[in-house]
């Protein structure tokens, strides 16, 4: 695995800092992350002006919509609209346009997943960007294991149950992919930690069968061992229960700045949300099952005894 | 019938803690002044309209914090302590007190008490130790100081022969007099041996009665107790201990890890640490 883009980036951020208190980048940051960096560091200097959205689509010969979508990092900036917003928001230090045209040229630096770009759907390379951006993941998972925690069996049984018309060798791909997001996430010093809800119904499904189902439930043992990963069970006895309506993500940077983004997969498409009232509802579902859930110190014994359960059925 | 392997195993009646994000909650208030992002409208609101008249408030959160952690230091490092009992432990952030214990003796165990299910959960989560059994959690409201004190979870961790070490970081203000904070300090400090400490920070008006006065006002308007108290009462949850240098003093003020600071008052808590004979 190549090292994460961006290491350089500090730099150029602590250069900056002081003067618009440019916020700093953590090594390791996607592409995607920086975009909404830079996003959110050109909507407070838009604010501090007191301009509206509107205004400053004027200034780049674009619709306030436009704007709206450029502070939230969902497109990339140009040079070109960079330099003539800065003009607008009187930022004219050169040196301070040239760090936001370096934030903006390193947003557009490849991932370490490009190379395997093309079995990744465009809705779903925003979320490896965030992923691996992450301080933590909060994760809900109602019918799998979490794709950070699958053995490489059970990930090749979940993606030959989707049916998807894959061949052998995209196959091989996706699961390269995702075990790939598991180096990034699990390995690194500096990685993310993972704080996972799992429903007991996902862990009773023999996804696979028996065998690899068994040795998902001891790789779920090993994982309870490692210092970043905490995994908690939503018992059946719990009952219904808020996320009932179905699996999520939320994802927490590290910079004040960024927003929560919430993420909700559907079958061809993602939802990304990062409003207040969108995070506030799911954060609150997502604190009602971890209160709801067993708590992580039970979880090993858990999965002992679904072992013990799976070989005497 | 419930499942037996329910999250409160000890207890076969357990149900489901329901949470309540539409109200403020205290925990997740100073969460949003330490720029944490577990917070809901309602505590932002509140954190606002403190901010309002107390603007330094985001500083003053932090200075308490930074209070727990030279706190927790000077009990290992002095007082050779290793077994805290940390009341109103708050949603996890930098410098927990099992992070500073464990920091100079890996050994320290550590027994976090809150009464709130989501503070509990983001504490189970991500409050874990260095190695596995040496922090431990209870969900019990220090209201009921018996509760905690005879909770199995205490006396599985904690070895009251040894001297313990009692963290009350500014919780004492949500209770009013009638509440008598003083008997539960007490009380919590009868079972331990002597040698063992207690420490202590709290709001004080002494300060700037004026805009605690605001912040008062705030807290009340969203259903949150607040009572500052003068250095005198504070000093009062010692009687029987005997204070630490350099006392009951501005948070600023206790032990500074540099130079004294220039305006220790501009916190506007209290903070000290006491030895029971």
């Amino acid at each position: 695995m190549n090292a994460l883009p961006g290491t350089k980036w500090q730099t150029v951020a602590n250069q900056a800092a002081g003067r618009h208190d440019v916020t700093e980048v953590q090594p390791g940051a996607g592409p995607t992350v920086r975009r909404m960096l830079l996003g959110s560091q050109l909507r407070r200097l838009r604010i501090d002006k007191g301009l509206s959205r509107e205004q400053a689509g004027e200034a780049i010969r674009a619709s306030e919509w436009k704007i709206h979508r450029l502070e939230n990092g969902q497109v990339g900036y140009k040079d070109r609209d960079i330099v003539d917003l800065l003009r607008l928001y009187a930022v004219t230090d050169p040196e301070e346009i040239a760090v936001f045209l370096v934030m903006a040229h390193e947003a557009n630096l490849p991932s370490w997943w490009s190379h395997l770009s093309d079995i990744l759907p465009q809705w779903f390379r925003a979320y490896v960007d965030l992923e691996s951006s992450a301080m933590l993941i909060r994760a809900y998972e109602g019918q799998f294991v979490p794709g950070l925690l699958q053995t490489e069996e059970y990930m090749r049984a979940v993606m030959r149950g989707a049916l998807l018309d894959d061949s052998q060798e995209e196959l091989d791909r996706r699961v390269r992919l995702r075990l790939g997001r598991q180096q990034v996430l699990l390995d690194q010093t500096d990685a993310p930690r993972l704080w996972a809800v799992v429903d007991e119904a996902a862990l009773r499904r023999p996804v696979g069968g028996r065998a690899v189902m068994r040795a998902q439930l001891e790789r779920l043992i090993d994982a309870t061992k490692l210092p970043r990963v905490t995994l908690q069970i939503l018992p059946l006895g719990a009952g219904a229960h808020p996320a009932m309506v179905g699996s999520f993500s939320i994802l927490r940077f590290p910079d004040e700045e960024l927003p929560d983004v919430v993420y909700v997969e559907h079958l061809t498409s993602a939802l990304y949300l990062n409003k207040h009232d969108d995070v506030d509802q799911y954060l609150h579902v997502m604190e009602s099952i971890c209160v709801r859930s067993r708590p992580p110190d039970a979880t090993m014994e858990f999965l002992d005894k679904l072992l013990t359960d799976a070989d005497t059925t | 019938m419930l499942p037996s392997h329910s999250f409160e195993d000890a207890d076969p009646n357990w149900v489901p803690p329901e949470i309540d994000t539409s109200v403020a909650h205290s925990a997740r208030v100073y969460d949003y002044w330490l720029g944490g992002k577990n917070n809901f409208p309602a505590d932002r609101a509140l954190a606002e309209n403190i901010l309002k008249v107390v603007p330094t408030m985001r500083t003053m959160a932090r200075a308490n914090r930074a209070f727990l952690s030279r706190a927790v230091r000077y009990l290992v490092k002095e007082a050779g302590i290793r077994q805290f009992l940390d009341i109103g432990t708050g949603i996890p952030s930098a410098g927990n007190t099992h992070e500073a214990a464990q920091e100079t003796a890996p050994d320290s165990r550590v027994v976090y008490v809150d009464n709130d299910p989501i503070v509990l959960a983001h504490a189970r989560a991500l409050m874990t130790g260095l190695r596995a059994g040496e922090t431990a959690f209870i969900l019990a409201d220090l209201r009921q100081p018996e509760a905690i004190l005879a909770h199995p979870t205490l006396a599985a961790r904690l070895d009251f022969t040894q001297p313990v070490a009692v963290m009350l970081v500014a919780i004492l203000m949500f209770f009013r007099d009638a509440e008598d904070p003083y008997g539960i300090v007490s009380k919590l400090l009868d079972p331990l041996p002597p040698g063992s400490y207690l420490a202590i920070s709290h709001p004080t008006a002494d300060f700037n009665a004026q805009a605690m006065a605001g912040a008062v006002a705030a807290a009340e308007h969203s259903g949150i107790t607040l009572v500052p108290r003068n250095r005198a009462e504070v000093e009062a949850f010692f009687a029987g201990l005997t204070l630490v240098e350099p006392g009951v003093v501005p948070v600023l003020a206790w032990q500074p890890d540099g130079e004294p600071p220039a305006e220790p008052e501009s916190a506007y808590y209290y903070a000290g640490i006491g030895r029971k004979p």
